[in-house]
């Protein structure tokens, strides 16, 4: 059995976050992941200014192998049913697009974390004191005592069913898949990620150029169909964008745990194991997650050594820790906030402004449709009732966090 | 490589502020070599070096030197380049964001060497090891009935660690920081020699030890000036405008009408000036000609005038009471009856040094500065206002004028002194109330980030940089200085052991 000071179970972003930390102080740390690195991930691979400033920051400068052409995006363009584009630049200019295959693993190796590869988390047990974790490498059972542990594992994370086991069950799930498409012709601008407000395309549908072709995505709730989503979606780029895409060549699909980050249901973790990354329900308003996994992981580092050097439960300090991150996210989804701060990381209210009254009618109507989409999810209420308390708090409620 | 990319690639790659740990590859080799000087490697005592004042970066060094003499720390440099193992050197460890923190390889302590060497009266002289703390410092020099020109107001921080940073105190308008009055070192460079500098001697070496934080050698022992000790008499105005604050600040700078000058905010709407002097002579001439000119009210007259205030917006309670408790904790703290006498303040290093820890203490501390000239100072401040209340409900703003030496120029190049300062550079540090609460330390970088971006877009400095500075130095500086004090630095220090990562 390897005895480590912190075990982290997924070599993600978040993952590399949480290793530096620890690796920074001096904690032994292992790093498990079931696939052989570097390895492939769906994604968008669009980061946000705040992301792409961590990974300067805690990692230096990205190298060419990890980022996709184009190799950096200026900003989201929104579109609407009325067909008025809505184009934002990030503040602070372009920022990567990133490869996840190759960036994870880059950012993986530059933690100073020993990573076990080929490895699969099996489940574990908390003893107060120290933690057990079985896992399988390359279909052998091996095990390890860690004094903490990171789950890091992503929206189906393992680690988190491992400790609550119904929590699967207490969330609604999503499917996001992308079509990768050569391109015929395609007037949407490759600097821009395009994001559509349209309820008959589906909860979250998006384009954007990468590596010559042009991806088509499409989310929507877990037991609707890929093909047809992503049939209309396309014929609806021809119909009203005049994109023209040859058949798509590859795919890829996963679930997505989209919905905490709205009304504040965060899972954090029990006793010596801390949930992190997009398994925490983390995710920005344009469903990057890339910078809150960035942030939270180093968040849930840093409790880690913060635990050991204050001898208070690493529970305690990581939602002491984490409650920053918990504000910038939840923010992003507050009307309140979005009316009157800038919560975003490019400037919806000045593009708005920029509109004739008619047509900020018109965004604004089409906006108001697409949310009556997710109606059945009764979350307007929950948000309502978050915006309301944040007037007069300077965060939000730890109670909700499980 | 086109040129363009590979100084995009320079500028983003020393944006890594949080730097990679030294694996410890040849160490054991190391440790063997070093035959008289004694490495601690045992974890408790490590452990004891684990982060510095500002509490958000941890790092843990392979090994611990406690710094004995110039001699013993000589050799430690010698057998560290031909091992290429990082040396960090720590004086009271009042960095706040991890530059006195080792992130792997040797952590140098330099309270080893901590005595008062000698003091002269009649020239006005103390020799000290650097390692010790200006509360020590003091000690001795009270005895004679004397003082340093300038100090940090924490006196727990190093005379060493003070000269190659900066260093600013209420009377920095007059004197000038605190590294200014150093008139000698002795320094044991990165490749080992020991070397006395100064004006006169070795003068390159003096102006890049000096400010240049700790990349051009260990400054082990240090001349300084000094002057009469001198009780002094306190002075309060108050302000509910910054703007207006800092313009009477820098008229009375400006002027030269008090002897010691500064702001500290309790918010941004109740704003202490504070105007000290030396002698009678100097309070009744402030009195005669600039009294009347200062726009700042007192202590009554600005509580009348708040208490309305307050009054009539009910929503802003909470601020009132927090304003009264805030004055009702601290203003006794500078009123104590065993450090007054006859109205004046007798020792304002143990009473500002105490109230520091005291008030502005904390585990987690972080206090990013912009230091500008003159004319753009108070469009920094109030900028800089804007992003604390951004991110903290209280915090503290702390502005002092700092004399610059023209005959010092030298020293100031790439340094805290803005390049575009003449006669006077200006300081603000801006300081959360941490008190017992717990941030993540990406929620004090994204602050710390938000100030220092206000600094690369007005052309300012920093005054007390470090872990940041690795980060902005080129936007700060630009390529072609840097570039020059890097190649200056490579040349020194060959395998770029000392104080890694804190600049280049």
């Amino acid at each position: 059995m390897r005895t480590v000071d912190t075990l982290i179970v997924g070599a993600s972003l978040a993952g590399a976050a949480a290793a530096k930390r620890n690796v920074d102080a001096g904690l032994e740390t292992v790093i498990l992941e079931r696939k052989e690195l570097p390895r492939h991930k769906i994604c968008s691979g669009i980061l946000s200014p705040r992301g792409h400033r961590f990974l300067i920051e805690n990692f230096g400068p990205l190298p060419r192998e990890a980022l996709h052409e184009p190799t950096s995006c200026r900003g989201v363009t929104f579109h609407f049913p009325c067909l008025i584009p809505l184009s934002m630049d990030f503040f602070g200019g372009p920022t990567p697009h990133l490869h996840r295959r190759y960036s994870d693993h880059w950012a993986i190796k530059r933690s100073g974390a020993e990573v076990h590869d080929r490895t699969s988390f099996v489940g574990l047990e908390d003893h107060g004191d120290h933690v057990i974790v079985h896992a399988r490498q390359s279909g052998n059972p091996v095990t390890y005592k860690a004094r903490q542990v990171i789950g890091a594992d992503g929206p189906s994370s393992l680690v988190i069913r491992s400790i609550y086991p119904d929590y699967p069950k207490q969330i609604p799930w999503f499917f996001v898949g992308q079509k990768f498409h050569d391109i015929v012709d395609c007037p949407l601008d490759p600097q821009y990620f395009h994001f559509w407000f349209h309820p008959q395309l589906g909860h979250y549908t998006w384009s954007h150029a990468r590596d010559g072709r042009q991806i088509v995505g499409v989310g929507f709730k877990r037991g609707d169909n890929f093909e047809a989503r992503h049939r209309q979606v396309k014929q609806y780029l021809e119909d009203k964008h005049q994109v023209r895409l040859a058949r798509h060549e590859d795919e890829e699909g996963c679930a997505e745990n989209f919905g905490p980050s709205l009304v504040n249901r965060y899972v954090f973790g029990k006793g010596n194991v801390l949930i992190t990354g997009q398994a925490t329900g983390f995710l920005n308003m344009i469903g990057e997650g890339m910078s809150c996994a960035l942030h939270s992981g180093a968040i849930a580092g840093e409790a880690v050594v913060e635990a050991r050097l204050r001898g208070r439960p690493v529970q305690e300090m990581y939602r002491r820790m984490i409650a920053s991150e918990v504000r910038r996210t939840t923010d992003q989804w507050n009307p309140l906030k979005i009316a009157f701060g800038k919560p975003h990381e490019a400037d919806f209210p000045q593009a708005l402004m920029k509109l004739s009254w008619r047509e900020r009618g018109l965004v604004l109507r089409d906006m108001w449709n697409f949310l009556l989409l997710y109606k059945e999810f009764k979350w307007g209420r929950q948000i309502a009732a978050l915006a309301g308390q944040r007037l007069f708090s300077a965060g939000y409620s730890a109670q909700r966090w499980l | 490589m086109p040129r363009s990319q590979s100084t995009s690639e320079r500028s983003t790659s020393s944006q890594q502020t949080n730097p990679s740990r030294w694996q410890g590859a040849g160490w054991p080799a190391f440790v063997s070599s070093l035959k008289d000087v004694a490495v601690i490697e045992d974890a408790p005592m490590r452990g004891t070096f684990a982060t510095d004042a500002g509490g958000t970066s941890y790092g843990m060094p392979h090994g611990v030197v406690i710094a004995r003499s110039a001699a013993q720390i000589s050799a430690l440099l010698k057998a560290a380049q031909a091992h290429r193992v990082p040396v960090t050197v720590r004086g009271g460890g009042l960095t706040t964001e991890g530059e006195s923190v080792a992130f792997g390889g040797v952590l140098l302590d330099m309270t080893g060497m901590s005595k008062c060497l000698f003091i002269d009266p009649q020239k006005l002289e103390v020799r000290v090891e650097a390692g010790i703390f200006w509360a020590s410092l003091a000690e001795h020099l009270r005895r004679q009935g004397m003082d340093y020109l300038s100090a940090p107001l924490n006196l727990t921080s190093s005379v060493g660690g003070t000269l190659g940073v900066g260093g600013i105190d209420v009377n920095s308008a007059r004197f000038g920081c605190s590294a200014d009055q150093a008139l000698a070192l002795q320094v044991v460079t990165p490749t080992g020699e020991i070397v006395e500098c100064s004006d006169e001697a070795n003068p390159e070496l003096f102006r890049r030890v000096i400010l240049g934080y700790g990349q051009f050698g260990v400054i082990t022992e240090a001349t300084l000036r000094i002057r009469r000790y001198t009780p002094i008499r306190m002075r309060y105005y108050y302000y509910a405008s910054l703007r207006t604050a800092i313009e009477d600040l820098q008229m009375l700078d400006r002027e030269q009408a008090a002897d010691y000058t500064g702001i500290l905010t309790m918010m941004d709407a109740a704003i202490n000036l504070l105007v000290a002097f030396d002698s009678g002579e100097r309070e009744a001439a402030f009195d005669a000609k600039w009294h009347s000119r200062v726009r700042g009210m007192g202590e009554a007259a600005f509580s009348a005038r708040a208490f309305l205030s307050y009054l009539v917006r009910p929503w802003r309670w909470g601020e009132a009471l927090f304003l009264r408790d805030r004055k009702r904790q601290l203003f006794p703290e500078f009123r104590r009856p065993e450090h007054t006498r006859d109205g004046k303040m007798e020792d304002r290093s143990v009473v500002f040094s105490r109230a520091v820890w005291k008030f502005w203490g904390g585990r987690q501390m972080v206090i990013p500065d912009l230091a500008t000239s003159s004319a753009k100072f108070a469009e920094a401040v109030e900028r800089g206002n804007a992003v604390c209340k951004r991110f903290f409900p209280r915090y503290t703003l702390y502005c002092v004028g700092i004399r610059l030496r023209e005959e010092h120029r030298p020293h100031y190049e790439m340094s805290c002194i803005p390049p575009d300062a003449a006669g006077w550079a200006y300081g603000c540090e801006f300081e959360p109330m941490i008190g017992d609460g717990t941030w993540s330390r990406d929620h004090l970088q994204s602050f710390k980030n938000a100030i220092y971006d206000i600094g690369v877009e007005m052309g300012a400095s920093y005054y007390r940089f470090g872990g940041m500075m690795k980060g902005y130095v080129r936007r700060v500086f630009g390529d072609p200085l840097v570039d020059r004090h890097l190649a200056m630095k490579r040349a020194a220090d060959p395998a770029m052991i000392l104080n890694r990562d804190v600049i280049f």
